[in-house]
């Protein structure tokens, strides 16, 4: 079988573009299609993300090769040769079989030809519909042909058949003959290796939660219509008002959970606790006198980093929590206030008023989601998600299918993204493996640098666009006086696809080296290989978003600025550039580091790639913690798991494992590392690797609390578990348990939840019940963190008649012996008094750490969070990456996580290894800085601001050096060099002094 | 590390006295050679030199009220190929030594191997007012610290000497302490490290101490910040706005000398001196066109903001940048006024300690709130 | 006339590709008005913008300049903004101890999606920059 080079991916939501990049990075040739006109899906309904809020989706964008893909928001568009987008796109058949499948879809004309539209929105101006949809969450108005999103790239206007009328209006209207009022369909075949269905979630629909009364009361708002209004590009510039009376709200609260954990859905969504505690915390950073309110069942802050934001908004800035359920809203007509009807905690009914009410809805399957799965040939679970298995949690039931994010379980962002990565990887698996051929250095100009600029100069009327504003004749003269100019030409409209020919051999005929386009926003990069320049020797200037459409009003002075922006981008273009640096090799061979779970899943997908792995484990065997566990809460077998993994991993002529080994030192920089290992008896020795996955795992704590050591009938959860499995404890002698959750977590030296003990304690609790149904379990808890489907199984519990006994962390259960007997003794928190029980045994959930971390990020040189597990470079943008490239982490060693996302975050891993070790060579973007070796003093103040380590201090020559592939061009050492040694390629001193210069 | 001993002073007054200390370290073998000012044979001016012949030590003069350069510099000049592999004593002012400290943050010196000898500085002259000082008098370093002892304001001193706080060393191994000393007979040999303490052990000199060294201290201190914000009202009387500041730089040549003397200006090659101000002449006509007339060379003002930018944080106000200067700009004058709101704001002290780390060259999430919104 | 009217100040702006250059696109694909005094030029990062550019356009006779770079923590290079805001403080600090208008400087963090953000600033700075009137350093042939 030929194996075929590309992919399809199914929703351009986070997950879905997360997917494509890491595909396109790799060299893969991506479809990437959606149901609706633009991509982004509730990524770019979102301004900034928990836990830090901050933006971080230009994080998203590839590190290598940065030159392939568009360098801009991710919110305006996405651009990169490689990725093919199909907006309202369809798939309809799916024939074929992994490695092979055809693929029918169909495409809903926009209405608008993309190469003839110019977003002059001439349309838009005479549309006679208004309509409220998607982008403000039915809060901004649009007309029936709008932009999909107001930044988009490039900027093209799209038809909302739902809404058209098909009057007509536009079509007369539009100066370039765009519109073609004709809904119709394209078919297309594609044939891709795989599939990936990122189709994400649809939110709850409020209305169908009729006692909270959203839409009859105008107060009544889902999270993300907040968002929204939040926004700064939303409906009230940021300004946080109630649409009932555009006033500022004194009060708010927030509503957990509706539409999650009810009888009819019966899961957690995972992700609202914390989008209302982001919400509330960037509310009340902007508005500390608003009182804000959150109701809610259990604070689920489970994710890296989570905890420590709830104990922020909750202890620093007076977010109040109520524990209680909310029965009903009604509204307060005069004052179109609410008033909530709660539950307390004790069983009292409460009333209490709000002015604006916050619904945190759930997460559901995407609507047609179980059509779409249909086609696809791929099972749907229960409640309507794609169907995984724990242990392979992307994989769907057919072969060559694999599935991202919510669209299998609810999930956030960070866990999306990882999946994303791990899908990628698997998919690729079954794609071409190829070795990405070096990007060719762009193909020097005819002419080489040293030759005298001939500059011509582009100015596209876009219509009228630019000259119903600019003075473009004598904007033109003008350019024509500027030195070195030989050429200066006026087009209609530089975007069309025809546009370019005339100019192309005009530009030849008149010799010109270097261009300076005057036109719009657009990304003309793609094009301009046809008139065979680079993009280092053109310059734009953008007249249209930057002057004619902001300037209309004073015509005089804007031909001004459009001189000077000219004048500016002639003398930049004028000053030459020298070659770019030259590509490194890269050695196609990978470290990982530990032999757990996470480490042997890693070192098995780089295999598969036919990369060489080299597995250093610490300990005398593999298998890390997955040795102790018996037995998963939804019943699959962990130690079949663990055989068959490491009997893979042993056979796989790829891998070679070294136990008892440790890194003892790295050297070198991304595809070029060189490691030195010792093992027990042997020597050091060093080996050359280009990728480092640091899966070293992490530490079940110590318990020293509740009389943990010295009472033999005091176990922990683990130990359980290994008794229960091993039969050497039999359920059937004990009469009652109690387990103690948080032991060692959410506490002060240790401010995180371990994410995984509360599954664990369901796990083993309903093992015990099954053994001995009659026996008395009592889980003393703080918050029952079952996120996800593991919701289903805390439900179970308690219909077995497990008791749950929320406590406090002030008043922790009391462990004390009392002759033979053990008693617990804990504040019972609904009737106020005190419980005591006489238990057989006393269950201890104690804490995930990390082991000591500090050596081993010393050596590698990457950086610990405050708890001292390994610091990725961003949260959730970049959750596998280090800010040093060319390192990654995965399992324990990132942060507490359960099995199946010890897989996903270990494939995510290989997933970029992969991609930096399959190429050849790494070649520096545009952008790159550089030393002047005779200015340099070498006072290494570059080397301390750059945070990509791609500078650096060579040992043999004793010069600062640029390791031109890991440079982001971000310019910081340019700043921090005194002596004007550290220059950047492009934004070269003397060129920006140019550009001053030119400007008045 | 508190330990010090008392040194005899004899006939040879202070100077003899730290001669006599100064070759007690060779005989006991805890230096191979010493960075010192050596008097030159016209007796007119001292010049660092490295002594390896405790022979030369006649001619050493650390006391001679001149520094005709920042030897800091040259400290950076000797190890910044390679640290000193033999034991090397560098005597040090104050100003040189925290000079020092910040040439290694800036990785262009290293203390590797130093025996770091810092002297007390009641301050200096300039290189022709001490050659005229010399003229007059018969040991120009015993007479100026007996007349320091009176107690008097020495006029004569340089500008940056009257205002400086720092007449004390910090962070040498050893510092050879004249203030709040009977300079009749004694003065003050104390460590500033372990390595110091042990070598006051190795020479078998007693510990002691004296108890008027503090007031003392402070007391110049006070009395020169005092005359620090006196200067500064001045020159922002003199130098602020841009009228005046130009008026203050009018004659300006762009010499660089200023640069050359600044001991922590430490480029290979000025920026200023790079292509980068290459123009092609049709750049300098246009100015020229634009605003009438184009003063030759261009760029002084940038110049000098510049070096401002790149070096004030460090700047520990030696004046050197003054006493270079052929046309008398009180380059130092603006560092000092600059450089004191600047390190106030980022509570940075040059040459304090060498773990602060310098404010460019890191930055905290919570700051600065006022600039940007 | 009042002068101020007639004076159109020329301000030099600094903006990051990440994010105020994409809001200044924002801007105009929204159509929001605003003088057209400020000439943009596109850096990577607010942190790669040396001092000695601001002072080149100053002393060049900028009656302004602006630095707009990603709000603090958004920076895509990490930190270049943070690091930025130091450069600038010292800048301010020199230029307003030695009485030469640091007000003509100003720092501003503009996010992807706040074209709004971005023209009223460019408002409110043509504004200040005409209330403060012309740059003397522009006259100054002795500069
Ligand atoms: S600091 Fe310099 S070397 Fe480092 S990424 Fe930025 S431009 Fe490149
Ligand atoms: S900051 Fe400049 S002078 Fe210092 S090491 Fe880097 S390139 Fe060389
Ligand atoms: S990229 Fe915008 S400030 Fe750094």
């Amino acid at each position: 079988m030929v194996k075929l080079n590309s992919v399809l991916v199914i929703g351009a939501g986070a997950g879905g573009i997360k997917a494509s990049l890491d595909l396109a990075e790799a060299g893969f040739k991506v479809y990437l299609c959606d149901r609706s006109p633009a991509i982004g899906g509730a990524l770019i309904r979102m301004d900034r993300w928990f836990p830090d809020n901050h933006c971080g989706l230009c994080q998203m964008l590839p590190a290598f090769s940065t030159d392939d893909s568009s360098r801009f928001c991710l919110r305006r568009g996405l651009i990169h040769p490689d990725i093919e987008l199909m907006p309202l796109t369809e798939v309809k058949e799916v024939a074929g079989q992994a490695g092979d499948f055809r693929i029918g879809v169909t495409s809903r004309a926009t209405g608008v030809t993309p190469e003839l539209c110019i977003g002059c929105g001439l349309c838009a101006g005479v549309c006679p519909v208004e309509t409220a949809r998607e982008f403000n969450e039915g809060l901004a108005p649009r007309k029936a042909i709008y932009p999909p999103h107001p930044g988009v790239l490039p900027y093209v206007y799209t038809i909302d058949w739902d809404s058209c009328t098909k009057c007509g209006a536009c079509v007369a209207k539009c100066p370039t003959q765009a519109i073609r009022l004709k809904e119709g369909e394209v078919i297309r075949q594609l044939r891709v290796g795989a599939v990936i269905l990122a189709t994400g979630f649809e939110e709850f629909d409020p209305v169908l939660a009729t006692q909270y009364g959203y839409q009859r009361y105008p107060n009544v708002i889902t999270g993300i219509e907040l968002e929204r209004i939040l926004s700064p590009s939303g409906l009230t510039g940021g300004e946080l008002l109630r649409l009932s009376d555009n006033r500022a709200p004194g009060s708010i609260a927030f509503l957990q959970c509706v539409g999650s954990r009810d009888s009819r859905k019966d899961y957690c969504s995972s992700t609202c606790c914390m989008f209302a505690l982001k919400e509330a915390t960037l509310l009340k950073q902007a508005n500390p006198q608003v009182d804000i309110h959150i109701f809610f069942m259990d604070i689920r802050a489970f994710g890296k980093g989570y905890y420590r934001y709830y104990e922020q908004a909750r202890d620093e800035l007076g977010v109040k929590f109520t524990r209680s359920r909310v029965p009903v809203i009604r509204e307060d007509p005069p004052t179109r206030n609410l008033v909530l009807t709660t539950i307390e905690e004790n069983g009292a009914l409460a009333k209490r008023q709000f002015e604006l009410v916050v619904l945190s809805v759930g997460q559901t399957p995407a609507p047609g989601f179980q059509e779409l799965c249909q086609v696809l040939g791929v099972e749907v679970n229960k409640w309507g998600f794609c169907r995984s298995e724990l242990f392979s949690p992307v994989a769907t039931t057919r072969e060559g299918i694999y599935v991202c994010g919510s669209a299998s379980a609810p999930k956030d962002i960070a866990d999306t993204l990882v999946e994303a990565g791990a899908a990628a990887d698997q998919a690729s698996g079954w794609l071409a493996r190829r070795r990405v051929p070096p990007t060719p250095p762009e193909e020097a100009m005819e002419s080489d640098a040293e030759e005298a600029p001939r500059l011509g100069v582009l100015l596209c009327d876009c219509g009228q666009e630019i000259t119903s504003v600019l003075d473009l004749e004598e904007i033109a003269e003008f350019s024509r006086q500027l030195p070195d100019v030989a050429w200066v030409a006026r087009v209609p409209y530089l975007c069309y696809t025809d546009a370019w020919q005339r100019p192309a051999k005009e530009l030849r005929k008149h010799k010109v080296n270097r261009l300076v386009i005057g036109a719009c926003s657009r990304y003309f990069n793609t094009r301009l290989g046809e008139i065979g320049l680079n993009s280092s020797a053109v310059q734009k200037v953008n007249l249209r978003e930057h002057i004619a459409w902001v300037h209309g009003d004073n015509p005089k002075v804007a031909t001004e600025k459009a001189k000077s922006l000219l004048a500016m981008a002639i003398e930049l273009a004028r000053a030459p550039e020298p070659e770019p640096a030259s590509p490194v090799n890269v050695h196609p061979r990978a470290l990982v580091i530990g032999g757990g779970l996470a480490g042997l899943t890693a070192a098995l997908s780089l295999a598969r790639h036919g990369i060489e792995v080299h597995l250093v484990e610490k300990s005398a065997g593999l298998g890390g913690n997955l040795k102790q566990i018996c037995y998963t809460l939804e019943g699959d077998d962990p130690q079949a798991l663990r055989e068959n993994i490491i009997a893979r991993v042993k056979t796989d002529r790829l891998i070679q494992v070294a136990l008892e080994t440790e890194l003892m030192e790295v050297g070198g920089y991304a595809g070029n590392f060189e490691v030195s290992l010792k093992g027990k008896e042997s020597l050091l020795h060093s080996l050359e690797v280009g990728a480092i996955i640091v899966a070293s795992g992490g530490e079940e704590y110590r318990p020293t609390e509740y009389l943990y050591g010295q009472n033999k009938n005091i176990i922990t959860q683990k130990e359980l578990e290994g008794k229960l499995f091993s039969a050497k404890l039999d359920p059937r002698n004990i009469s009652s348990v109690v387990m103690i959750q948080c032991v060692g977590s959410r506490e002060k030296e240790r401010p995180y939840c371990s994410r995984i003990c509360c599954s664990q304690a369901l796990k083993n609790a309903l093992r015990l019940k099954e053994g001995n149904p009659d026996i008395e379990v009592t889980v003393l808890y703080r918050d029952m963190t079952s996120y996800g489907f593991q919701e289903e199984y805390y439900t179970r519990a308690r219909e077995k008649g497990m008791t749950f006994v929320r406590y406090e962390p002030e008043s922790k259960p009391e462990v004390r012996p009392e002759g033979e007997r053990l008693v617990v003794e804990v504040a019972e928190p609904v009737l106020g008094g005190r419980l005591i029980l006489e238990p057989d045994l006393v269950i201890l959930s104690p804490a995930i750490i990390p082991p000591e971390n500090t050596p081993l990020a010393w050596t590698l040189g990457v950086g610990l969070n405050e708890d001292g597990f390994f610091q990725e470079a961003e949260v959730k943008f970049r959750p596998v990456d280090f800010l040093t490239e060319g390192i990654y982490v995965c399992g324990l060693a990132h942060s507490p996580r359960g099995m199946g996302e010890s897989i996903t975050q270990a494939q995510a891993a290989a997933q970029k290894a992969v991609s930096l070790l399959t190429r050849e060579q790494l070649v520096s973007g545009i952008a790159v800085s550089e030393t002047i070796q005779r200015q340099c003093s070498q006072c290494e103040l570059c080397i301390t601001v750059c945070s990509y380590t791609a500078r650096m201090k060579d040992v043999e020559s004793g010069e600062v050096v640029v390791r031109g592939a890991l440079c982001r061009g971000c310019g910081a050492c340019v700043v921090a060099c005194p002596s004007g040694a550290a220059k950047l390629r492009g934004f070269k001193d003397r060129q920006v002094f140019s550009l001053i210069d030119a400007a008045f | 590390m508190s330990s010090s001993a008392i040194l005899p002073v004899g006939d040879g007054g202070v100077l003899g006295a730290v001669r006599a200390f100064l070759g007690s370290l060779w005989q006991k073998k805890l230096i191979d050679a010493l960075l010192v000012p050596l008097e030159l044979p016209s007796g007119d001016n001292v010049v660092p030199a490295i002594v390896s012949d405790p022979e030369k030590l006649k001619m050493a003069n650390p006391l001679a009220p001149v520094m005709p350069l920042n030897s800091a510099r040259q400290v950076s000049a000797i190890t910044i190929a390679s640290p000193s592999a033999e034991r090397l004593g560098v005597v040090l002012r104050p100003c040189e030594m925290r000079a020092l400290i910040e040439l290694v943050k800036l990785k262009q010196a290293s203390l590797e191997n130093l025996l770091l000898i810092g002297i007390d500085c009641p301050g200096t002259y300039s290189i022709s007012d001490y050659g005229r000082f010399v003229q007059k008098v018969k040991s120009p370093a015993n007479d100026f610290l007996s007349k320091f002892q009176e107690g008097k304001e020495d006029p004569l001193l340089r500008k940056a000497c009257q205002i400086c706080e720092y007449p004390v060393p910090a962070n040498t191994d050893l510092v050879i302490g004249l203030l709040g000393m009977d300079l009749n007979n004694s003065i003050l040999l104390e460590a500033g490290t372990a390595a110091g303490e042990r070598i006051i052990g190795e020479l078998g000199l007693e510990k002691g101490g004296v108890r008027s060294r503090e007031a003392a201290i402070a007391k110049m201190v006070s009395q020169r910040a005092e005359r620090r914000e006196r200067l500064f009202e001045q020159v922002r009387k003199d130098a602020r706005g841009l009228e005046k500041l130009m008026a203050a730089l009018a004659t300006c040549i762009n010499c660089h000398n200023c640069k050359t003397a600044c001991p922590l200006c430490y480029c290979q090659e000025c920026f200023f001196d790079s292509p980068v101000f290459k123009f092609e002449a049709e750049k300098y006509l246009g100015w020229a066109q634009r605003r009438g007339a184009l003063r030759m060379p261009t760029d002084t003002l940038l110049f000098h903001l510049t070096r401002l930018n790149h070096m004030v944080i460090s700047c520990v106000g030696c004046g050197l940048c003054t006493e270079a200067c052929p046309n008398n700009i009180p380059v130092a004058d603006i560092f000092r006024l600059v450089g004191d709101k600047v390190q106030k704001d980022f509570e940075y002290v040059p040459g304090r300690n060498l773990d602060d780390e310098l404010p460019l060259t890191t930055f905290r999430e919570e700051e600065l709130h006022n600039i940007g919104i | 006339m009042a002068e101020e009217d007639q004076f159109e100040p020329v301000i030099v702006g600094f903006f990051c590709n990440w994010c105020t250059a994409a809001a200044a696109d924002l801007a105009g694909t929204s159509r929001m008005q605003y003088p057209p005094n400020v000439r943009p030029i596109r850096v990577m990062c607010s942190g790669s913008v040396d001092p000695v550019y601001v002072l080149r356009a100053l002393l060049g006779g900028a009656d302004g300049v602006i630095i707009g770079g990603c709000p603090p923590g958004d920076c895509h290079y990490v930190s270049g903004n943070y690091r930025a805001r130091r450069r600038m403080a010292i800048l301010k600090t020199i230029l307003a101890t030695l009485g030469l208008e640091e007000e003509r400087v100003w720092v501003r963090w503009i996010s992807a999606a706040e074209g709004a953000k971005f023209s009223r600033t460019m408002n409110e700075l043509t504004q200040a920059i005409k209330k403060l009137g012309p740059n003397p350093m522009k006259r100054d042939w002795s500069i």
